[in-house]
């Protein structure tokens, strides 16, 4: 058995759609359904030339359309196969129908998602919303910063996901663009080393004429509750399962990564970003110069938002004057207007002793970079909040006010 | 955790997120009783098919013709059995309503029912023992007066319903009707022996040369017997009421052929015969007048043409292929010669009514015709001959006076065949005589057991549309044709004139059969429904179940069932105690259904009480 001293590992560079496709080539998936819609297309051509030049033994199957690719992944997982898919944006929205019976159904299908803007009109650009918009589904969801970490959380996310005490499926996000179609090194680990942190998957009660089961029958109203109440169980007991994934991972490959938040910076900080995604490579750099100005202005980024990790998040934050959320999704006529991570947010810290102030920014939408003076924009609010003791709106669009 | 402290109740539970044991197992029914959705219930009904409601003795002939397309001749014939005593007899001699009422008639032609009824009569002729048995005796005698097809179908039953049975037959040999009123050419004599023979098998006695009133009396009968049935037939030839009707050389129908089948017929035909009468009788006369020797055989009929004659069209058909030459309208008035029979007076006649069943107008001011013949056969039908009964049981027609079980009187006396059926609407044929023979022998059962005599009261519904089957699933297929001797040489012997299925050809003809509104296994069902909740243990009639629990009433099996036997009943016709979706929702003893239940149990309470 391969160990993390004893590997043939490699450094690439490549963007995030490929590290997405090798990760999936790692997981030695058995069925790829695939639909093209920009810019998650990248890693299924990626895939597609794996599984031609003999590389992945895989079924790769071109569905008609996100809805089809999402059935078909459905009805592979509920074979028994372990299932790679994804899209973007509107893709995503397209197979809304068949989200909740995927987990309904509790079958671990993986979701590669790499952001794209909603219409209207046709707009490339990364923002949350589409894989936000499904987050009450029922599929464990997380976005990466980059591409190590893209590749990173699907591994993880099929650890989880296929553990018997779980059985979700999991949307692995990136940033389009931002992730999906910048370079940066990857280590891709030796095949041990995958082979020894994700066992083959096995569903128990797999579609098999030799056993035959029903999958999603009709049932009664009497019977619906305790079907949601399991699936709500699932969802909670997955929480000490992705903890115990994450640990074995740091053994195995030698990363380690909180599994619900990363805090940059927060030792003796006032003020924090409170963000998900690729912006908090730029919030990084931003929050080094203005630390070297003096301002104590930090960040935390939410690595996983399904399970969403309510605790953790209040015991974060709770540490802190301000909160500023950076949202980079849209909640048209949500709590604050703005975005949705705000609301969860305020949750998460609605029971604390130590309640900061909250508010939120419209940053990076679009698909839209924040650019660094930006974010020293958003920390002087934040610092400004911080004097006043109250804050001045619970939204704010970055570029539009002064 | 949210989920902390909760809790599935054990009737909840299932083994994993909805999925279940497939749900043809016990198990998966309990789980996801989807039944309650249902508002249509497909049931199996099966109808009368119009060949067993046409039958005079009511053959479950759908019945047979599917045992023979799966090749189980010997179950075919024993159900063939049930009802009917000689099916090689009928499956030779019969005029089959069954055929006619076929539906498949409707579509292309029907099924060949009596070629398969030959088949399997043939094949339980060529059994060493037949396979039905005399019932366990009950110690009561029975007298059957007449051994013909009435006769032989009454004593059959009651043998097998355990009755010690004798019958009397006047002639010196069994058979009645069967042997004296067919010709050989049509029903081989040996073959109603066998199934004579059967008879004594089953027990019973039979006294041949014994005459009702001449060598047994009614009060003889009376004290001998627990119980009698009168089969005598008809016996006495009508006459035409010509001038000259006794000369020499004028024969009548009936007799004429029951003395050839007796073998003591001293006829000689001349050369030309003329056959008066257009029945189903004088075509057998002219046809065998022709094998007795005659060279132009003329039938004539006060009928104005073929189609009125109330005949089999087939045996028609063959009669004149055979040349036998048909002369309409014409009534015999006077028979003409001297001693013997030279010509005969015709004059136009018709049917003052309705025809056959109204008396006829002679038009005696016409210049009447002399047709010049050497012999002439009457076949204008027969009369009972009942001197010996007494009056009180006699019918102004002349026949016996029986109540609607076929029962005189309150007495333990029954009759049956031709001699109650004459001038009833029924027409007279052997088959009809044995449906007689066949319920007066069950009625007079009952009487022995002190049993009332009712009559039936459960609504018969027969299938005549094909609507209400799915045709789709029929395509187009003739007939197959049985083999008939040539007309030429056919006409000079007394081989019989129409051949024996072979066994492929009873299978082929079987398998046209519609099997209209009765279940014949053909799985469609089974196959069709989009959930599995029809299953079945065997491929066998009948023997499909719906899962009610399970069924949601979509109707597909229903639409896809080719004989029209399932049918979809409104699900408020059942009173199975279940609280369905229209008063609540669920069957299941969950929430909603127990719910559901309590507001039932409520009922007429004024609201303050509760």
């Amino acid at each position: 058995m391969a160990t993390a001293t004893d590997v043939k590992k490699r450094m690439v560079r490549i963007n995030g759609c490929v590290a997405s496709a090798q990760a999936a080539k790692y997981a030695d998936v058995d069925v790829i359904a695939a639909y093209p819609i920009r810019p998650y297309t990248a890693t299924m051509m990626a895939l597609a030339q794996m599984v031609a030049n003999g590389e992945l033994d895989a079924e790769y199957i071109v569905a008609d359309s996100e809805h089809s690719q999402l059935s078909i992944s459905h009805g592979a997982s509920s074979s028994g196969a372990r299932v790679f898919t994804g899209s973007s944006g509107v893709g995503v929205q397209f197979a809304y129908e068949l989200y909740s019976p995927i987990s309904g159904s509790r079958m671990p299908v993986q979701m590669m998602i790499a952001d794209r803007t909603l219409d209207p009109p046709g707009d490339f650009g990364s923002e949350h919303t589409d894989a936000l918009s499904t987050r009450d589904m029922g599929w464990i969801m997380g976005w990466s910063c980059d591409a190590q970490e893209a590749f990173d959380n699907h591994l993880i996310a099929y650890r989880i996901g296929e553990d018997p005490r779980v059985l979700l499926p999991q949307m692995v996000c990136q940033d389009g663009f931002f992730v999906s179609h910048i370079t940066g090194d990857v280590e891709l680990p030796d095949t041990g080393q995958v082979k020894e942190f994700l066992p083959p998957y096995k569903h128990p009660y797999p579609l098999d004429p030799r056993h035959p089961v029903s999958h999603g029958p009709q049932i009664m109203p009497e019977q619906g509750p305790p079907l949601q109440l399991e699936r709500a169980r699932a969802m909670e007991e997955s929480m000490p399962v992705i903890e115990q994934v994450h640990e074995e991972f740091a053994k195995i490959f030698g990363r380690k990564y909180d599994p619900w938040v990363e805090e940059f910076m927060t030792d003796g900080a006032d003020v924090v970003f409170f963000l998900q995604g690729a912006h908090a490579v730029t919030a990084k750099f931003a929050i080094q110069h203005m630390r070297d100005r003096g301002m104590k202005v930090g960040m935390v980024r939410l690595r996983t938002i399904r399970p969403y990790p309510t605790d953790r998040v209040r015991e974060v934050l709770s540490k802190f004057k301000v909160v500023g959320v950076i949202e980079t999704n849209m909640g048209l006529g949500s709590p604050s207007s703005g975005g949705v991570l705000y609301s969860e947010v305020c949750a998460a810290l609605y029971e604390s002793q130590h309640k900061p102030l909250v508010f939120s920014f419209m940053a990076g939408m679009g698909g839209e970079a924040i650019v660094l003076k930006e974010f020293y924009w958003m920390t002087e609010k934040m610092l400004e909040v911080q004097k006043r003791g109250k804050i001045e709106k619970r939204t704010h669009w970055v570029g539009f006010e002064h | 955790m949210s989920t902390k402290g909760t809790q599935i109740p054990e009737w909840l539970k299932v083994p994993f997120a909805g999925i279940t044991p497939a749900p043809t197992q016990e198990k998966g029914q309990d789980l996801f009783p989807t039944g309650n959705w249902r508002s249509i219930r497909p049931v199996y009904r099966d109808k009368l098919p119009p060949c067993n409601n046409a039958c005079g003795t009511n053959e479950k002939i759908q019945g047979y013709l599917d045992l023979v397309k799966r090749g189980k001749y010997l179950d075919a014939y024993a159900l063939i059995k049930e009802d009917m005593p000689f099916p090689s007899v009928t499956g030779r001699v019969c005029y089959h309503p069954c055929e006619q009422a076929c539906n498949r008639g409707k579509y292309d032609e029907a099924i060949s029912i009596r070629a398969v009824e030959r088949f399997l009569g043939d094949l339980g002729q060529a059994l060493a023992k037949d396979v039905v048995k005399a019932g366990p005796s009950n110690g009561k005698k029975v007298a059957v007066v007449g051994s013909g097809p009435a006769g032989h179908s009454a004593a059959y039953q009651l043998a097998r319903m355990g009755y010690k049975v004798t019958i009397f037959e006047k002639s010196p040999k069994a058979g009645g009707l069967n042997r004296g009123g067919i010709p050989d050419w049509v029903l081989p004599q040996d073959i109603l022996d066998r199934e004579i023979e059967r008879l004594v098998e089953l027990g019973i006695t039979i006294k041949t040369n014994v005459e009702v009133g001449k060598d047994i009396t009614w009060d003889q009968l009376k004290k001998d017997y627990d119980a009698c049935v009168l089969a005598v037939g008809l016996i006495d030839p009508n006459s035409v009421r010509a001038e000259g009707e006794d000369k020499q050389g004028v024969h009548y129908g009936l007799p004429f052929l029951r003395d050839i089948g007796m073998g003591t017929s001293k006829v000689k035909l001349g050369a030309r015969v003329a056959v008066i009468g257009g029945g189903n009788t004088a075509i057998d006369c002219a046809r065998e007048a022709l094998r007795q020797g005659a060279v132009e055989v003329t039938m004539i009929t006060v009928e104005a043409n073929p189609q009125e004659m109330p005949a089999s069209p087939e045996d028609l058909h063959d009669m004149r292929e055979e040349g036998v030459e048909l002369m309409h309208g014409r009534a015999v008035t006077a028979v003409l010669g001297n001693g013997k029979i030279e010509a005969l007076q015709l004059h136009p006649a018709k049917f003052s009514g309705a025809i056959n069943a109204s008396p006829i107008t002679v038009d005696k001011g016409a210049k009447p015709d002399r047709f010049p013949v050497d012999n002439v056969i009457i076949a204008v039908g027969q009369r009972a001959s009942l001197k010996w009964l007494p009056d009180e049981f006699k019918t102004e027609r002349g026949t016996i006076k029986i109540d609607r079980f076929g029962r005189l009187g309150d007495t333990n006396f029954f009759a049956a065949g031709d001699v109650v059926q004459l001038g009833s609407g029924q027409p007279l044929m052997v088959v009809n005589a044995v449906g007689d023979g066949k319920r007066v022998a069950f009625n007079l059962d009952k009487v022995m057991r002190g049993e009332k005599l009712e009559p039936r009261t459960i609504p018969v519904d027969v299938i005549f549309d094909l609507n209400r089957m799915n045709m789709t699933y029929f395509p187009h297929f003739p007939r197959v044709k049985q083999e008939l001797l040539p007309p030429t040489s056919r006409k000079k012997t007394q081989q019989e004139v129409i051949q024996a299925y072979t066994e492929e050809q009873a299978v082929e003809e079987a398998a046209r059969c519609f099997s209209c509104g009765t279940c014949n296994a053909c799985d469609n069902c089974y196959l069709v429904c989009p959930e599995p909740c029809i299953v079945r243990d065997v491929r066998s009639n009948g023997l499909y179940k719906i899962l009610v629990d399970y069924c949601k009433g979509c109707r597909v099996c229903i639409e896809e069932c080719p004989t029209g036997c399932l049918e979809g009943v409104p699900e408020l016709d059942f009173d199975t105690g279940v609280v369905r979706m229209d008063t609540a929702f669920a069957i299941s003893p969950g929430l909603h259904g127990r719910q559901a239940q309590e507001l039932k149990n409520l009922g007429d309470r004024a609201p303050k009480e509760i």
